[in-house]
């Protein structure tokens, strides 16, 4: 008896003192409230500090600590680390108050439907963001209730945009004799050419974005806005076996057999496929203009141009990503204040003349020629309301399958309508909370 | 006495002296054990609870899980890709458990018997930490470089060495099956000096009397290595085989690193799958369900080890 009372005394007090940690942890966790100081901006943002963008932001830094006195704490991140952490860290109050964040339903659009981040529209409203950006580069910042884009309420303020269209390495091609294509059927000769002189035309990755990107750019040859529109904001359900994923999709397969692109292409990065162009291997590269800068500073044993995908009335692409404030910052007054610094034009042309694409940016700012003609392609594709996002963004975790079912395509371990088929029933399982 | 009962046979001696009680009894022990209790309570039950609860809930990660019930238990018994994972968990098997534990008692045999003698020491030891480098290597560096040795195309240092014969490059990550036997040959690479590692600490404990005794009457190397080796080290066998099942069943670095679970989900691993299921689509409650399922086949495997070892000793020692 004696040894049963001191056995339930000890899991008492082993349990007082669980509890005890508990709460202690939970204290931790949750803190006790802190309102702002009005005098530190806790800042977290991605962009390497030799990026377009990186350099941008530490100007605006320095601006901001001058004009407003207070302090920024710069916190460095990971793209990654911030993607998939960002949701646990905003409901505590370990929150920083501005926060560079990926667009687009899964990601942004989630953090808003889940009250994580702020309606930012009287900002908007009060500094006159809005006027600013191109109609196409708003669907991005703004999301229903739902998460969705292309809403009502902004979530978030991208001031850089980004493409996808194709590097030509003009050395090669005058080598070979070819012009640059201009339209769809001129770019099919030029890979026939190529083939025909036994070079490999395409830098591509099966492992990466690269080849779904080329998958869903082939899709919008045959597609319209009203394609897009099903597919990203989910207006109607996709026709998984309709003409525009059907033709992608067999067309794809159709430039691996054909010799466009390398048979082994499914295990390559995409960094392999950019330093392939890079290196002057493959003389022609469909890809993001988020390689131009590097572009201009390693490609430099030949000389090169990038253009929309020819023949393309729609273009991958969109506002880069958003600055959004969450809903536990404390800060917030400070947040919005550095997100007008970064519109301004001095701000801006640094994004045009690193080889970004700035939104706001004084055409008379970018100096330097390489980079306005990146701005100039741009600028058309917008002036056309050509962007069209990306094949991923509709459902969380649509990357790895386009990645996964396209190797398996190109590798022939599926046909076309079972890949397509793959795809489509993926898509409708992710994309079935936003319908 | 528990045991004794069980085994209803002889009554066996005590293995180690007992320590000795202080006159309080063992309250104060406790009081040692607190602070463990506590962390296992915090890091280990906890979590175990609350990941076997978000089994029944579809949660995106924040804000309060939804109590759905049985649904994702039921969608993974239709979830080809879960099968497909839990399949290749056997690959896994071959490569990290069964090759490197009969190679690494082979080698440490060998190591201990044949090189130790004839070359001393410390040529014994150099060969141990060389086959004992992969564990200490963190496996995203080493699976770099791995990538770079089997990239496709003419640039990878394998398929340029395949082209001095005259063999055609091969893109080794990106179709099957040679994907998977490349993370299995990796594997393979990297779990190789764990076992050779406690094997030859095991052999330390032969008496090399045993072996001469045995040479005395005309037995060979192998002879003397299945009969003395094997038999002694037996405890040393168990505790590789069970520690190496566990770490194949629950994989991910390699995965992660090298194949990504690609091509078209060919190198797909519980642990992975899992890991997709919580980060990239934020499927909460079907990633623990994932997760849990592996917990319940970890400790399902590491039960019945155990018990087979004690049942093996148990044999053992009644017949002494």
């Amino acid at each position: 008896m004696a040894r049963t009372t001191r056995r339930t005394k000890t899991l008492t007090a082993l349990a007082a003192l669980t509890a005890t940690g508990i709460a202690l942890s939970g204290c931790t966790a949750g803190g006790a409230e802190e309102g702002g100081d009005g005098q530190t901006l806790k800042l977290w943002h991605y962009e390497s500090e030799d990026s377009a963008m990186g350099k941008a932001w530490a100007e605006a830094i320095k601006v901001f600590e001058e004009e407003t006195g207070a302090t920024v704490e710069f916190e460095e991140k990971s793209f990654e680390q911030i993607q998939k952490t960002a949701s646990q860290v905003l409901d505590t109050d370990a929150a920083p108050d501005l926060m560079e964040f990926n667009k687009g339903n899964a990601t942004a659009g989630f953090l808003a439907s889940t009250g994580l981040i702020s309606d930012i529209s009287d900002a908007v409203d009060e500094y006159g963001w809005a006027d600013k950006l191109a109609p196409s580069l708003q669907t991005t910042a703004k999301y229903s209730d739902d998460g969705v884009m292309g809403g009502d309420t902004w979530y978030g303020i991208p001031n850089y945009g980004e493409f996808v269209g194709v590097y030509y390495n003009k050395d090669a091609f005058a080598a070979a004799g070819l012009e640059i294509p201009t339209t769809y059927d001129e770019f099919v000769d030029v890979l026939d050419a190529f083939v025909a002189k036994g070079i490999t035309p395409l830098a591509e990755a099966g492992a990466e974005y690269p080849l779904g990107q080329l998958w869903y750019q082939l899709a919008l040859l045959k597609g319209d806005r009203g394609f897009v529109d099903d597919y990203q904001l989910y207006k109607n359900p996709v026709d998984w076996q309709g003409p525009e994923i059907t033709y992608a999709t067999e067309t794809l397969k159709e430039y691996v057999d054909k010799g466009y692109i390398a048979s082994d292409v499914s295990s390559i990065k995409a960094e392999d496929a950019g330093v392939s162009f890079i290196n002057g291997t493959a003389p022609i590269f469909v890809s993001g203009s988020w390689w131009y800068g590097r572009f201009v500073t390693e490609a430099t044993g030949f000389d090169w141009t990038m253009t929309a995908f020819p023949g393309a009335d729609l273009s991958l692409g969109s506002s880069g990503n958003l600055w959004v404030v969450p809903e536990n910052a404390a800060n917030k007054d400070l947040a919005y204040t550095f997100i007008d610094i970064t519109m301004r034009p001095e701000i801006q042309a640094i994004i045009g003349n690193n080889g970004g694409l700035p939104v706001a940016a004084d055409a008379a700012d970018i100096t330097d020629p390489k980079s306005s003609e990146l701005i100039s392609t741009f600028n058309g594709i917008l002036d056309q309301d050509g962007l069209s996002f990306y094949p991923d963004w509709p459902a969380p975790g649509f990357y790895d399958v386009i990645v996964q079912e396209l190797q398996g395509l190109i590798t022939g371990a599926q046909d076309a309508e079972t890949t397509a088929a793959n795809l489509g029933d993926a898509y409708d399982e992710g994309t079935a909370d936003f319908r | 006495m528990t045991r004794d009962t069980r085994a209803g046979r002889t009554v066996l001696p005590p293995e180690q002296p007992s320590i000795p009680q202080r006159s309080g009894g063992t309250g104060a022990y406790w009081l040692y054990l607190l602070p463990g209790f506590v962390l296992l309570l915090v890091v280990v039950l906890i979590p175990l609870v609350w990941n076997a609860y978000l089994t029944f809930t579809r949660w995106k990660g924040v804000r309060a899980p939804e109590f759905i019930g049985l649904g994702n238990w039921q969608k993974l018994f239709s979830d080809e890709d879960f099968w497909t994972s839990f399949t290749n968990s056997v690959w896994m098997i071959l490569a990290m458990v069964v090759v490197p534990t009969v190679v690494g008692l082979i080698v440490a045999a060998l190591l201990f018997d044949v090189i130790g003698r004839k070359f001393g020491g410390r040529v014994g030891s150099f060969l141990r930490a060389t086959y004992y480098l992969p564990q200490i290597l963190p496996i995203a560096v080493a699976g770099i470089v791995i990538g770079w040795i089997v990239r496709p195309g003419d640039d990878g240092a394998l398929n340029q060495i395949l082209g001095w014969f005259g063999i055609p490059a091969v893109d080794w990550l990106g179709q099957m099956p040679s994907a998977v036997i490349v993370l299995m040959v990796v594997m393979v690479w990297v779990q190789i000096g764990y076992p050779v590692v406690v094997f030859m600490a095991a052999l330390q404990r032969v008496d090399p009397e045993l072996y001469e005794a045995a040479e005395l009457d005309g037995a060979n190397w192998f002879q003397r290595f299945s009969a003395i080796t094997m038999s002694i080290i037996r405890p040393e066998i168990f505790v590789v085989t069970l520690t190496c099942t566990i770490a194949a069943l629950k994989v991910f670095g390699p995965v992660y690193i090298i194949t990504r679970g690609g091509p078209a989900g060919a190198t797909l691993v519980p642990a992975y799958y899992a890991y997709q299921e919580f980060f990239t689509k934020r499927n909460i409650g079907y990633g623990a369900t994932i997760a849990t399922v592996l917990t319940i086949v970890v400790v399902i495997v590491s039960i019945v080890f155990i018990r087979v070892q004690n049942s093996i000793e148990r044999k053992e020692r009644a017949g002494l």
